[in-house]
């Protein structure tokens, strides 16, 4: 929202302060301002002139001008204007000397678009003669987002309200509510809903002449960002820029009887807008309709077909108060925004239409001399009601601002910003609340510390610790788990990254997740984001796809949230770990690397060969299961190498575990046991076997034949090549005997060792020498 | 006899290693050594000649088993040298195994800033990254139509769910499930419908305090901020309030801190006005308390948001929010 520093002066008359200082002001206690422009630049140096004579350039477009610049005097310009001739009034703009065309020139004429007046350039500006220039102005742009909560300063005379109040100066009201006309009006008004259309007024005018409106106002207009039209659009934008009040005009001729109704659009219903664009309606949006049919979409847009024209003689002029949330609605689903739509969208005030008629009455015989009211005025409203007063416990104020404060003070902050402040005891207030605070912004004492609190500056509130009882904070133990997951895999060398949560339906069926099996984002923000991610892996396939055009090898990373789809309820969310190796070998070492990450994470946990999913390496796929402090162990994740022709120039191997069971699973505090105290005896075994035989299939079995007194086995290396023969592989391990109360005895060592062997031999292994 | 001892002294000393040395000590001191020699015919001599034999080969002992011993040492040394300077080793090579990972800088900030409040007594929550609009928006006093949702473009999931455009429903959520009084911090992703640029992501990082207590004033928000920033930034920082809409505090307050660069006097970074705008805060709306089922007659407390996205790149000046999605380890292996 722009805002025009010599119009808030013109309600703030004793406003002295420079616009640069009135901002920060503002920022401080009002709303964020983004920053000051100069409007019309070149009016504070410009001048009306007169050209005497015109002559041309040889060879060029342009012509030299000779004008009475004022009180510049004669000056030599060069102008490219084709309106620029002997005899016109124009303005001058003293810009110095620069050669033009060959010529130098002093300055020069200038369209209005150049003045900032309006959009026209396509000549330059010429005057009557009657008109006066209008001033530079400095323009304060606030944030829009930090005046949503306040109807009141979507318009100029609210913020200069703010500026008195701020200021201590007084603050003029430019309306004069006495001139709206008693009288029966001709025209009907129905309101069908006054839920959704509160108050609909409106005046009408004859004998209207349409024209261009004075420069002073269309350079207004322009300043705050709106566009000059005609004298009767103009009008409108001028007060709802003044009073924040929307307005719109009808062209009166146009209109099919004399009842105007405010009602939901029938479904079918169309409207050819102002904007030229035509849309459909339905009951969700209300419509300004006549005999005919809809006329405006009301609070939004008006119709073309009733529109100003330069034929137009007689008008209605509607000043209505709309619901917020339907407006909102509307203008959401047509997607239209309008200076209407977005200042009905936040409240406004229903008192305010008809200040807003009592201010066209007061500017319509200056734009449009010769104009006529006719009749009264119609006014159609709901009862308005008055909000109850607001307990104000001068106490509990100050204990929220953490501060002292003078009574008189909070009276004075209150009542400078229009609050009716009745002292009921020493220490309590009752606050009657302005209406054009009352609609949404202001309604419980809390919003009245806000008021006394920025007015009063809080810089003046000390930073003070508060005295609260000292007590140990409650921290979910998944945030520490979460930690500690995130620490080892950082330790064990890998970088941590961060992915999007969105993925496509092409990376979900590259890596065969089935697209309907993911939640949808229905307004996605790109192409290639619509699902929700079922699974780290579309992005750390990313991740290795795009770091191996950098890198050899690395170790990567991320922690973070599967979506699921669960039907009828709430996606669930499930936390899992992924973990990442790239390297330029055979790949063993990746996936052993990942391994020993996951034991770290899941000490004793069992690898099982698993089928591949359609990613993944035919022959490196396994699931790891881990039991934990459970009865039976449980599938944790999985660990593959990604699928040779995913990857180019590498290997790719990834471990993907589900972070919310492993936390789960994780054991109990330590039991102590007591350290053994009679030795134990080790003995090795070398088993010829399968070359594709697991290894942890031998350790299973030798630990089962090996019974309770076989405390250990250990895996302790493998070898293949000669002189064993072509498929065969040898594995050993290392065998530690013990018992927890005796020594054993050689005996009991051949005893174990020969059962071990025997009855690998009987499952069909063969060991060696 | 003091011949044959000198011999075998001349032949100890002759030794030249080891192996040459223990023959020599076989061959003197050994069974059938030259001391053994000596004492073989002692019971045919006199008890006087029996006695001065006695005392030679003791002698002849000491001396030879001293110059034996005394060459053995040094040979032993000899080999212990040998044998340490044959075991030469550059530890310049690089080890073997990974390098050291490293934790995505989000990850590093945000730990920083949970140790910190959890000195202070908060307790650090977590909530779901979808929502219900429930919880997002309704709890937090943004009924539906409300312009405030503007704000926030929202990516919305099918089934009315939505993906959380702040992290202030776990506030909601932390009320619901403690109760006051109340301290608890909620770090975590939020998700805004925005382009992706330089500055702008449509996944950041926010962590979101609140404190519930009887009597929290501005003050103590103030207080609380300050001694935030101060361990942030590890230096004093002067902070100031001024207001802000935001629907689930009443009065609601952007903070801004003195421009760390400039010190105040005004610099591009500032935008010459020396301060810089950092997280909205304010005291808990009300309505917002009540919809948690907590009273606030009895009750209130203050509300803050940091974005941990935007203090990552203010730190390490980090010109391209999307270096931190990316994924790019020549960006993440600097952290």
């Amino acid at each position: 929202m722009k805002f025009s520093y010599r119009w808030i002066r013109e309600f703030v008359p004793g406003l002295e302060m420079p616009a640069q200082a009135l901002e920060r002001l503002i920022t401080m206690k009002t709303a964020e301002c983004e920053g000051i422009e100069t409007a019309g630049a070149l009016l504070a140096g410009a001048a009306v002139a007169k050209v005497q004579a015109v002559q041309p350039i040889e060879g060029f477009h342009n012509q030299i001008a000779t004008v009475d610049a004022g009180p510049y005097g004669q000056k030599t310009v060069v102008c490219g204007a084709s309106n620029c001739r002997a005899g016109i009034t124009t303005v001058y703009v003293p810009l110095g000397l620069k050669k033009v065309s060959g010529v130098m020139s002093d300055g020069m004429l200038a369209s209005a678009a150049e003045l900032e007046i309006n959009r026209d350039h396509a000549g330059i500006l010429e005057l009557d003669g009657t008109q006066e220039l209008p001033a530079a102005d400095q323009i304060i742009e606030i944030d829009n987002k930090s005046i949503t909560h306040r109807p009141d300063l979507w318009g100029h005379h609210g913020m200069a309200r703010e500026v008195a109040a701020i200021t201590g100066q007084p603050l003029r009201d430019p309306v004069d509510l006495s001139l709206l006309p008693a009288g029966e009006s001709p025209v009907q008004v129905e309101i069908e809903d006054f839920g959704l259309c509160p108050r609909y007024s409106a005046l009408v005018f004859e004998n209207v002449t349409v024209q261009p409106s004075p420069l002073w106002l269309q350079a207004r207009l322009t300043a705050v960002g709106l566009n000059p039209i005609n004298n009767i659009v103009d009008l409108t934008n001028f007060i709802m820029a003044e009073l924040a009040q929307p307005m719109h005009a009808f062209d009166r001729a146009k209109l099919q009887g004399s009842v105007i109704s405010a009602r939901p659009a029938r479904a079918g219903e169309t409207i050819l807008a102002l904007n030229d664009e035509s849309y459909e309606l339905n009951p969700a949006n209300l419509v300004i309709a006549d005999g005919a049919g809809p006329i405006a979409l009301a609070g939004v847009i008006g119709g073309k077909d009733s529109a100003i024209s330069a034929a137009t003689t007689s008008i209605v002029l509607e000043s209505a108060n709309f619901q917020a949330s339907g407006i909102r609605k509307t203008s959401s689903a047509l997607k239209l925004r309008t200076d209407a739509s977005m200042r009905f969208e936040k409240a406004q005030d229903p008192h305010n239409t008809v200040r807003a008629l009592a201010r066209a009455l007061e500017l319509l015989p200056v734009l449009s001399p010769g104009i006529r009211l006719v009749g009264g005025m119609a006014d159609c409203s709901r009862e308005l009601s008055v909000p109850a007063p607001i307990w104000l416990n001068l106490p509990w104020l100050a204990r929220k601002l953490g501060r002292t404060l003078e009574t008189a003070e909070v009276r004075r902050i209150l009542e400078s910003l229009e609050f009716g402040v009745t002292e009921t005891d020493a220490e309590n207030f009752s606050v009657t609340v302005p209406s054009w605070r009352a609609t949404k912004d202001v309604a419980m004492p809390d919003d009245l510390v806000e008021e006394v609190g920025r007015m009063i500056g809080y810089d003046s509130i000390a930073p003070t610790p508060p005295a609260v009882l000292c007590a140990p904070s409650y921290d979910p133990p998944e945030r520490e788990f979460l930690r500690g997951v995130k620490r080892h895999l950082a330790a064990q060398g890998f970088t941590e990254v961060s992915n999007y949560s969105f993925i496509s339906e092409e990376e979900a069926r590259r890596f065969g997740f089935a697209v309907e099996s993911h939640v949808r984002v229905l307004n996605p923000i790109a192409a290639g984001q619509e699902l929700m991610r079922t699974s780290l892996l579309p992005g750390i396939y990313r991740n290795i796809v795009e770091n191996a055009k950098h890198f050899e090898h690395f170790q990567l990373f991320e922690t973070g949230r599967e979506i699921h789809k669960v039907p009828g309820q709430k996606p669930a969310e499930r936390t899992h770990a992924m973990a990442a190796v790239f390297s330029k070998d055979d790949g063993r070492a990746g996936l052993l690397e990942l391994k020993r990450a996951a034991e770290g994470l899941a000490p004793g946990l069992h690898v099982r060969p698993a089928a591949p999913n359609a990613w993944e390496h035919t022959m490196r796929a396994a699931e790891l299961w881990w039991q934990g402090r459970a009865r039976a162990a449980k599938r944790i994740g999985r660990l593959s190498e990604l699928h040779p022709n995913l990857v180019e120039g590498g290997r790719g191997a990834v471990l993907d575990i589900d972070l919310e069971l492993l936390r789960e699973l994780q054991p109990e505090a330590v039991k102590y046991a007591a350290v053994r105290r009679f030795p134990t005896s080790v003995f090795d075994l070398s088993i010829l076997t399968a070359e594709r035989e697991l290894a942890a299939t031998l350790e299973l079995e030798i630990r089962r034949l090996g019974g309770d007194l076989a405390e250990a086995v250990e895996y302790v290396r493998e070898f293949q090549g000669p002189p064993l023969p072509e498929g065969r592989k040898s594995v050993s391990f290392r065998v530690v005997a013990g018992a927890p109360d005796r020594t054993l005895s050689s005996a009991d060592i051949i005893g174990i060792r020969t059962r071990i062997i025997d009855g690998l031999n009987s499952l069909g292994y063969e060991l060696r020498a | 006899m003091q011949d044959l001892l000198d011999s075998a002294l001349a032949r100890i000393t002759a030794a030249g290693t080891a192996a040459e040395l223990e023959a020599v000590r076989v061959e003197v001191l050994g069974r059938k050594g030259v001391l053994a020699q000596l004492s073989k015919d002692m019971g045919k001599l006199s008890a006087d000649e029996r006695a001065a034999r006695g005392k030679f080969i003791n002698t002849a002992k000491q001396s030879l088993e001293g110059a034996y011993e005394e060459l053995k040492s040094k040979f032993e040394a000899e080999a212990l040298a040998k044998r340490l300077d044959s075991e030469w080793l550059d530890l310049t090579v690089p080890a073997p195994g990974a390098r050291p990972g490293s934790l995505h800088p989000i990850t590093q900030i945000q730990w920083e800033i949970e140790d910190l409040f959890r000195s202070l007594g908060f307790s650090v929550l977590d909530g779901p990254e979808v929502e219900t609009e429930h919880h997002n928006f309704d709890a937090l006093n943004i009924p539906p139509d409300h312009p405030a949702r503007d704000m926030q473009d929202t990516f919305w999931l099918e089934g009315h769910h939505l993906l959380r455009t702040h992290t202030s429903p776990v506030q909601v959520r932390g009320m619901e499930k403690l109760g006051p009084p109340l301290r608890m911090i909620a770090p975590g992703r939020v998700f805004r419908n925005e382009s992706v640029d330089a500055s702008h992501e449509h996944t950041f990082y926010q962590l979101e305090g609140m404190m519930i207590d009887r009597n929290v004033s501005a003050g103590n928000l103030i207080y609380f901020m300050k001694t935030l920033l101060t361990a942030i930034f590890k230096r004093e920082v002067t902070v100031r309030l001024r207001p802000g809409f935001f629907p689930f505090v009443e009065p609601g307050f952007e903070l801004d801190i003195r421009c760390l660069i400039c010190g105040g006097d005004g610099c591009p970074v500032c935008k010459q006005s020396g301060w810089v705008e950092l997280l909205p805060c304010g005291l808990v709306n009300p309505h917002v308390l009540r919809m948690s089922g907590i009273d606030p007659n009895e009750w209130g407390g203050f509300a803050f948001g940091l974005g941990l996205t935007r203090l990552v790149m203010m730190r390490y000046a980090i010109d391209d929010i999307r270096w931190l999605q990316s994924g790019d380890l020549r960006f993440l292996r600097q952290f």
